[in-house]
């Protein structure tokens, strides 16, 4: 037979048979096109519809031959007739039909004529191909419209769903409307869409976290069924996906509050959203204050507070009485078990925890409930250091039991073990996640069912006298407890554990103290200030902080130069203001631009901001700690950093996604550094929109650059492909975690590849570094690895200005090792910052473990004889936190010369009459062998100074100085700074000292000191200080101010001398001496060497040797007058002056 | 008859009042080229898909009653045509065996 023929030649698994038919079906413009994942789906498809067929065709012919169907039996009567086809085929339930007649006719007209040599399909083989293809539309229609259905059957399960009209109907008749919800009402996803869907255009929605608005935008625009579109995006720091068409935004509070900065109307919104007002961060705060005077100027706006069912009269009222719609939550009942740690279980503060009353909750699930019966436990502990402790022994058990899988998650575990939390157990294992708050409202695991609560939390508060961050454990509150139980009720009727009394919980706080209290307000004043929103005393805040910590904040925004005395912004403060990083940080940006610094201060700033790239779990790892040795610095920690960056994009650009490895290697969390890479070009752009930073001008391009340019958009495009691939695929299910998870130390070893099973090491080569893709996209590798090799060594020169950038930035975070660390322990090394004695060094930094760099050199420098402690180099260190935990302490350090960085960056130098004592801000004070040098050294500080500031200045109003200017400003910098020998201690002042180190104002100051300093320090006017007493030279500079002990023993100082001039051998003090010298010196070197000469003229007011004196004349006034040499350059500058 | 519908058209089933909007109505959805509809139905570009031309189709009227009904097997099914399921159990009789056994076991809606 013909057809048996053409079954031998016809082979349906052939791919070249495949491929004529999809000729006729797949065509370039078809609905599924040839090479398709749709495509592939079909084949795939196909093969289980023909052995489907097969199958039914074997059990089902005797059936269809017994079936004459409807024959038989009488149509009911009065019933209309349908006129269906007698014999069912499943063919008459698709409502679709697929027309190829064209392509057949053509295909069987050349089969025709090829039919002894071509094996095309037959009429059969199309048949047949049809009817899968139908099958398989059928088959898609009904997969999406089921996914849709799916999705509107949730959103109308959530309890707000009835709720849906009077929400719009409230939010069109008030400016204000409070939604109030618990856990799992659907607001923050389904208000939104209400909205939006009842014709409200331009809606912003905030957040307090940055992962929820990327997840929300995501969750809305899947289910406004515009997943594709960016109808619903969202806006953070690091990126957004906001475009013209976006309708509803999500956004952090602070990236609105910044958009206020410059749009104080917000009139690109019709509606705000703010979610989670309950949570009472710093920022949602501040922003209902803004909003809450916003709303009168703009009658349109309509504001939707949202909230936990917590405290809802506070915020109706804080907003006039706005109407509350309050909306039930969806949770499963919780029993509530009391189970108060026994009194010999408890601990004091310093001991570690005793786990065993967590330990005996999971024995008594054991007991309680089969395994079989899921149920995951989710235990809230106060800090990483419990959850370390209550891990061990949960592990051991759960090694013993084998019923038990053992995770922790907390914010510094690394993305990739915080993710594991999320992955399912095999049956009869439970999950045991052991979590601090983070897991209470960012957090949100499935499965959960058992609850244990310890009642404790580790809180960042603000200590204002010490300048302080402390991360302290306290109890909670009841609203945290509650919140923590329902944790247990998401997904079926769940148990919690508090291992606290009933009583306790009564005496619980009833909500957390919100963060305006709690932390320090530097930040939000500034921000303050530059919103014009008057004195931040009087703004009325839902919950006004105390006047003291607002005085703080001024107090330390003035110091850090970003207020003047009368509290009015300035220049650089206005720039502060409007640079969405911490103050230190945007000081740090701006002076590194003047410089060519440029950089390697945005890849410290960068570093600075995100959390650290070293995972704290691999630093015990001998490997890790081996492989981190060249990355160290002993420069500081930002050099580090900085190193580590470097050393990233040079393997970024040689290997690529090898960088994953080489991150591994190290313990570094590469994702941190993906985040660097991205921040450090924002603040690039930043800076170039301040004006601070030239744009690349682009010149002319060589045909080379054009072919590189050419390439490189080649590459985009691929590189678009794999990320829309990959975007496709994401959302794949979770994986099954193994029993031994968690047990072993997974901490920087190759685990993925030692781990990994055989089948899934396909899937693993497959998979896509989709952050190195983004990274790709995102950034040009070359330009970075030129960037990143011309910083990577920096000469000492460069080193040297950049760590005075960085000890700017970071001024008044400084601190000073203590004088006996010499002879103490590595471990027991300490500081003292100005307001807080006795500081330790992070484990975490560079200095921890290299303490002797900050020693004082023995001998080295110190001149035979000198005072015990003098030497010319001692160091300060200025760090960036300074967090009280356990200890005080200070991370992120860098090293600077104590007695350059002092006169460079100080606010307040106070000396005494000689300047061998300089006290600096009032608590550090240096005792300096050589007042002559001193007062040299001084003089050239000033003047470098005033340079800095007047290019600063200059640089800040956008006339960029003179690259020559900057030139030799940035090399007399660093000759100042790495050339200024002189020997000196330094050490902390009592606060008794510091209480009494003015000799206060004077009645009758000596008008010649005046006319003396004026010569030293040109171009000042030097005035009595009505308070310290002495002479103020410049803002930061008193002259003679200090009571000076050592007065009372000046005359016993002389010592035999011979001056090198004149050859007189006699007893003189150092002032003296300087005196002698200057007068003594021929004419041509006193002009040249001005400043030392001048130094003597301090003194001029007491009667001088009249040896000294000479005759002169002056040719202006035209007079001959008996004077010393001093009191002639004094005379000549006073015309000078004058004129 | 055939339309395509810019934003804002919404296609409720008046059985289980599920409501989306939809992109177009009639037999030929945009860009499909061989593929025709049996029906006149409501159709929304698949939101599920990145591809422009993908399309679900979401309902159509009972061509007895005329009802405007989903293609959720809860409202309707398709057999040549489209009927509500009220319609078929109406005339059950008519329809072939799988599908009156089908019929039989879905519990009859509770009725509004
Ligand atoms: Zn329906
Ligand atoms: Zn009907």
């Amino acid at each position: 037979m013909a057809s048996e023929k053409r079954d031998e030649r016809w082979d349906w698994d052939s791919p070249r048979c495949r491929a004529q038919l999809d000729e006729i079906f797949f065509r370039q413009h078809d609905y599924i096109q040839t090479g398709s994942q749709d495509h592939r789906d079909f084949w795939a498809f196909f093969e289980r519809f023909q052995r489907f067929k097969a199958r039914k065709e074997l059990s089902g012919s005797k059936d269809n031959k017994n079936e004459d169907p409807n024959s038989s039996k009488s149509r009911k009567s009065g019933s209309l007739d349908l006129g269906l086809p007698k014999e069912y085929d499943a063919r008459y339930r698709i409502n679709i039909s697929v027309n190829t007649k064209d392509v057949e006719d053509k295909m069987q007209g050349c089969g025709h004529r090829q039919r002894q040599t071509s094996s095309g399909p037959g009429k059969q083989e199309i048949t047949d191909c049809r009817l899968a293809l139908l099958h398989f539309l059928d088959f898609c229609q009904r997969q999406g419209f089921n996914k849709l259905a799916k999705l509107r059957q949730e959103q109308r399960s959530l309890p707000i769903f009835v709720y849906r009209d009077r929400i719009v109907e409230l939010v069109k008749a008030n400016p204000v409307v409070v939604v109030a919800g618990d856990t799992g009402c659907g607001k923050s996803t389904q208000v939104p869409q209400y909205l939006l869907a009842s014709g409200f255009n331009y809606i912003a929605c905030t957040q307090p976290r940055r992962i929820a608005c990327i997840s929300l935008a995501k969750r809305v625009s899947f289910e406004s069924l515009n997943q594709y579109g960016s109808k619903v995006g969202y806006q953070i720091r690091f990126e957004t996906t906001r475009t013209l068409a976006t309708k509803l935004l999500f956004l952090t509070e602070g990236l609105l509050l910044r958009q206020i900065q410059k749009d104080s109307l917000l009139d690109q919104y019709q509606v705000l959203i703010v979610d989670e007002v309950h949570e009472r961060h710093l920022h949602c705060d501040f922003l209902l204050g803004v909003l809450r005077a916003l709303i009168s100027s703009r009658s349109d706006l309509r504001l939707v507070l949202m909230s936990a069912t917590i405290n809802i009269k506070l915020f109706s009222e804080y907003f006039r009485g706005a109407p509350v719609l309050q909306v039930p939550g969806r949770l499963f009942p919780i029993q509530v078990i009391y189970q108060p740690i026994p009194p010999e279980e408890q601990v004091s503060r310093l001991e570690k925890l005793d786990p065993r009353p967590y330990l005996r909750v999971l024995q008594g699930i054991d007991q309680r409930y089969l395994p079989e019966e899921r149920g995951d436990v989710l235990l809230f502990l106060s800090g990483v250091a419990e959850i370390s402790t209550v891990l061990e022994a949960c592990q051991a058990y759960a090694t013993h039991t084998q019923r038990w899988i053992v995770l922790a998650l907390h914010s510094t575990l690394s993305l990739a073990q915080q993710d594991k939390v999320f992955d399912i157990s095999p049956t009869g294992v439970r999950k045991c996640i052991i979590s601090t708050n983070i897991a209470e409202t960012s957090v949100t695991i499935d499965g959960v069912r058992f609850v244990v609560d310890s009642g404790k939390v580790k809180e960042m508060s603000f200590d204002p006298k010490a300048k302080m961050q402390r991360l302290q454990e306290f109890w909670i509150s009841r609203a945290s407890s509650e919140q923590r139980k329902g944790r247990a009720g998401r997904t079926g009727p769940g148990v919690c554990y508090r291992l606290y009394a009933e009583s306790d919980y009564d005496a619980f706080a009833p909500y957390p103290v919100p963060e305006i209290h709690r932390v320090a307000l530097d930040s939000l004043v500034l921000q303050m200030k530059s919103m014009d929103l008057g004195d931040p005393c009087s703004f009325s805040f839902i919950d006004p902080p105390s006047a003291s910590s607002i005085q703080t904040a001024l107090t330390y925004l003035r110091d850090q130069g970003a207020l003047d005395a009368s509290g009015e912004l300035t220049t650089i403060g206005r720039l502060l203001a409007s640079l969405p990083v911490d103050v230190v940080i945007g000081k740090m940006l701006v002076l590194g631009s003047l410089f060519n610094l440029v950089e390697p201060v945005l890849t410290v700033a960068a570093a600075l901001t995100v959390q650290s790239p070293f995972l704290r779990s691999a630093q015990h790892n001998p490997d890790c700690a081996t492989a981190r040795q060249p990355l160290h610095s002993n420069q500081g920690d930002p050099f580090t950093l900085l190193n580590t960056f470097n050393a990233w994009v040079q393997v970024k650009g040689e290997r690529g996604g090898g960088s994953r490895k080489w991150c591994r290697r190290r313990g570094l969390e590469e994702q941190r550094l993906y985040e660097m890479v991205n921040l450090r070009r924002q603040f690039k752009e930043l800076l170039k929109s301040h004006g601070l930073l030239e744009e690349q001008g682009t010149g002319v391009v060589t045909p080379e650059e054009r072919k590189r340019r050419r390439e490189r958009l080649t590459e985009r495009h691929q590189l678009h492909q794999i990320k829309r691939e990959h975007d496709l695929q994401e959302g794949s299910r979770r994986k099954v975690l193994r029993l031994e998870e968690g047990t072993e130390d997974t901490s920087g070893s190759d685990d993925e590849t030692s781990g990994k099973k055989g089948k899934d090491k396909k899937a693993d080569g497959q998979s896509v570094d989709i952050q190195e893709v983004k990274f790709k996209l995102r950034h040009n590798v070359d330009q970075l690895q030129e960037v990143a090799s011309a910083s990577q060594d920096l000469p000492s020169r460069q080193q040297a200005l950049l760590k005075l950038v960085l000890c700017r930035g970071l001024y008044p975070q400084l601190s000073l090792p203590d004088e006996h660390n010499a002879t103490r322990k590595d471990s027991e090394q300490i500081f003292h910052t100005r307001n807080k004695q006795g500081v330790v060094i992070h484990p975490t930094s560079v200095f921890a473990s290299d303490p002797e760099v900050l020693h004082v050199p023995d001998q080295e420098g110190s001149q035979p004889g000198a005072d015990k402690g003098q030497s010319s180099r001692h160091q300060l260190l200025a760090f960036v936190t300074l967090l009280e935990t356990n200890k005080p302490y200070v991370s992120n350090c860098v090293r600077v010369p104590a007695l350059q960085a002092l006169l460079l960056v100080a606010n307040c130098l106070d000396s005494n009459g000689n300047c061998t004592r300089l006290v600096a801000d009032g608590w550090l004070e240096l005792c300096l062998s050589d007042g002559e040098r001193t007062l040299g050294v001084i003089s050239s500080a000033l003047e470098l100074r005033a340079e800095w500031e007047r290019l600063l200045q200059a640089q800040l109003s956008k006339h960029r100085p003179s690259g020559r200017d900057l030139e030799r400003l940035s090399d007399r910098l660093v000759r100042f700074l790495l050339y200024t020998e002189v020997n000196y201690s330094v050490r902390r002042l009592t606060g008794l000292q510091a209480q009494n180190l003015y000799v206060g104002p004077q009645r009758d100051p000596d008008p010649s000191d005046a006319l003396a300093l004026r010569s030293v320090f040109r171009g000042v006017e030097p005035k009595p200080d009505p308070i310290k007493g002495g002479l103020r030279v410049s803002s930061y500079f008193t002259y003679n101010c200090l009571s000076d002990p050592t007065d009372l023993y000046s005359e016993c100082l002389r010592t035999f001398w011979t001056c090198p001039f004149c050859a007189l051998y006699m007893p003189f003090t150092p002032l003296e001496r300087m005196q002698h010298q200057a007068a003594c010196k021929p004419p041509e070197e006193i002009a040249a060497q001005e400043a030392e000469a001048e130094c003597e003229s301090e003194k001029a007011v007491k009667p001088s040797s009249s040896s000294l004196t000479r005759l002169y004349h002056c040719d202006i006034c035209n007079k001959d007058l008996t004077l010393t040499s001093t009191e002639i350059l004094k005379h000549k500058r006073q015309h000078t002056v004058a004129s | 008859m055939e339309t395509r519908v810019e934003g804002g058209a919404i296609f409720t089933c008046e059985t289980c009042s599920l409501s989306t909007p939809f992109t177009y109505f009639g037999q030929k959805p945009p860009n499909t080229r061989a593929i025709v509809l049996l029906e006149e139905s409501y159709v929304l570009k698949d939101p599920f898909s990145p591809d422009r031309e993908k399309f679900i189709v979401l309902g159509s009227s009972c061509t007895v009653c005329s009802k405007v009904v989903c293609v959720g097997t809860e409202c309707s099914l398709f057999y040549t045509r489209r009927f509500c399921l009220p319609c078929v159990r109406e005339n059950l009789d008519q329809f072939p065996q799988q599908i009156q056994v089908e019929l039989a076991k879905k519990k009859a809606p509770l009725h509004t």
